[in-house]
């Protein structure tokens, strides 16, 4: 009796795992086959492209071809992956620099007076402002952050000069391309939204990016 | 006495061996009746995705079949205009130049070289205006799935005083790096199939890693048994969704991810 319920234990389950094993194998591929994908396959296509020969197409694409090559800037650019800290500066399609830099943390600080939330954002900008020798005004939440009590609007304690570096690049709504003192952070996610540069770097960005020149952030 | 025992025995064996071949043919017969229909439901769904396909196809003008290669180059540029129009960051992927890049206002900001693809027997077979339908404009992506956190986002509560604000300074830096994740992504498209792209660093990682990326294969086999047997139950078709697989390195498809807004546009190229 106990002998025949491991057999018949051993055929199911043997049944079980060949049954498994066609779902999760056979039967796609058989899926994928041509027994199953027949049809499709169409001798005449159309995409309202009726009684244009080879020439007007091959024309059009060309056409296509120097509108899709136009978007692209001609003068100096930059492109920022917030996900690897790097940045890519270009002249038309020419790469010029690229290296290190650090873009925002991602955070959201919860404080008694409300939320600040600490992100680069992504898409396109344009450099509005440059600026040599900027002198970083600290917002509250700098204050905050640093578990300080908040000064008034023109306090002393606010004007900063030197944390962002020899030169800023402004791009709007309080977010810049700058330097930084802390280079050890450099390559990690960890400011507010604004985007380090190391100091070469920086000044390679300054003298090359123009007011007007594109940021482009992902 | 004796001996009618011995052939009661006997007779209780070939009756119990008989019964038990009995049992092991229902089984069996069972197994194969059950993956029978399944099959055949797996073929019938198939045959109607291809026919949802074809419908959706009807009506364009006919062309010359030999223009193809060229109208499928055109679609492309003219898809990626389209996808320029936007705001949105996008994506376009060439399988046939084996290249996958981000695009911002039609300015290519990523581009990848795909290391490995695959791609479900339904795409081979589709052209002319099967292959408009499906790839002449901009998909749009309705749902992401991935083995890593796609927006992460953390929330801090502002230190007491300066002690704790160091502290908090000293535990981020700590925080180890993204080494060892394994990146998988899944999109499902508003035109009925899926992509799924994988970090990889080499090509045999891509044959032998994860493939899906930790966990996703088994709960999907999972899935699958699951809902096969429901399928047989209710005689009812599974569902055939085809698919795109893409390998490219692992930083890359954490950058993609990570940059493609939730409904992004993409366009492809096969």
């Amino acid at each position: 009796m106990i002998r025949n319920f491991f057999i018949y234990l051993a055929v199911l389950v043997v049944g079980i795992l060949f049954f498994a094993s066609m779902v999760l194998f056979v039967i796609p591929a058989f899926q994928e086959s041509t027994v199953a994908l027949v049809g499709l396959s169409s001798g005449s296509s159309g995409s309202g492209e009726e009684g244009k020969d080879k020439a007007s197409i091959e024309a059009d694409i060309s056409k296509l071809e120097k509108k899709l090559d136009s978007f692209t800037p001609t003068n100096a650019y930059i492109v920022v992956n917030t996900t690897d800290n790097h940045f890519f500066l270009y002249k038309g399609k020419k790469l010029i620099r690229d290296g290190m830099c650090s873009t925002g943390k991602n955070e959201k600080l919860i404080s008694a007076e409300g939320e600040n939330t600490f992100y680069t954002p992504k898409g396109v900008r344009k450099v509005l402002r440059k600026q040599p020798d900027p002198i970083w005004t600290k917002p509250d939440w700098a204050f905050k952050e640093e578990g300080l009590r908040v000064p008034s609007a023109r306090d002393p304690s606010r004007y900063e000069k030197g944390t962002l570096g020899k030169y800023k690049l402004e791009l709007g709504n309080g977010y810049m391309i700058h330097g930084t003192i802390y280079k050890r952070f450099m390559g990690q996610s960890v400011t507010h939204g604004c985007i380090r540069l190391l100091d070469a770097d920086l000044e390679a960005v300054y003298k090359t990016m123009e007011v007007g020149s594109k940021v482009y952030i992902y | 006495m004796k001996e009618n025992s011995v052939e009661d025995f006997d007779s209780l064996f070939v009756k119990e061996s008989g019964r038990r071949k009995y049992v092991i043919l229902v089984i069996i017969l069972s197994v194969l009746g059950l993956t029978s229909v399944y099959t055949y439901l797996s073929i019938s769904a198939v045959r109607d995705q291809m026919n949802v396909a074809q419908d959706q196809a009807q009506g364009a003008p006919e062309i010359n079949s030999a223009l193809f290669t060229q109208l499928k180059e055109k679609a492309w540029l003219e898809s990626r205009i389209k996808m320029a129009a936007g705001d949105s960051i996008g994506l376009s992927i060439d399988l046939e130049q084996r290249l996958i890049q981000l695009e911002l206002k039609g300015v290519v900001i990523l581009s990848s070289k795909i290391r490995d693809s695959s791609i479900s027997g339904f795409f081979r077979k589709m052209d002319g205006n099967v292959y408009f339908a499906m790839f002449g404009t901009p998909l749009t992506i309705q749902q992401f799935k991935s083995s890593i956190a796609k927006n992460p986002f953390k929330i801090i509560q502002a230190p007491k005083d300066t002690i704790a604000a160091q502290a908090a300074i000293d535990a981020a830096i700590k925080k180890d790096s993204l080494k060892d994740e394994n990146v998988f992504w899944n999109v499902k498209f508003d035109r009925n199939f899926e992509m799924n792209i994988q970090g990889i660093d080499s090509i045999t990682e891509a044959q032998n890693k994860y493939k899906f990326g930790k966990g996703f294969e088994f709960a999907r086999n999972l899935k699958n048994i699951v809902n096969s047997f429901q399928h047989i139950l209710r005689f009812t078709k599974p569902s055939y969704t085809p698919e795109i697989l893409i390998s490219i390195p692992e930083n890359e498809a954490k950058a993609i991810l990570r940059a493609l807004p939730n409904k992004a546009s993409v366009t492809i190229k096969i």
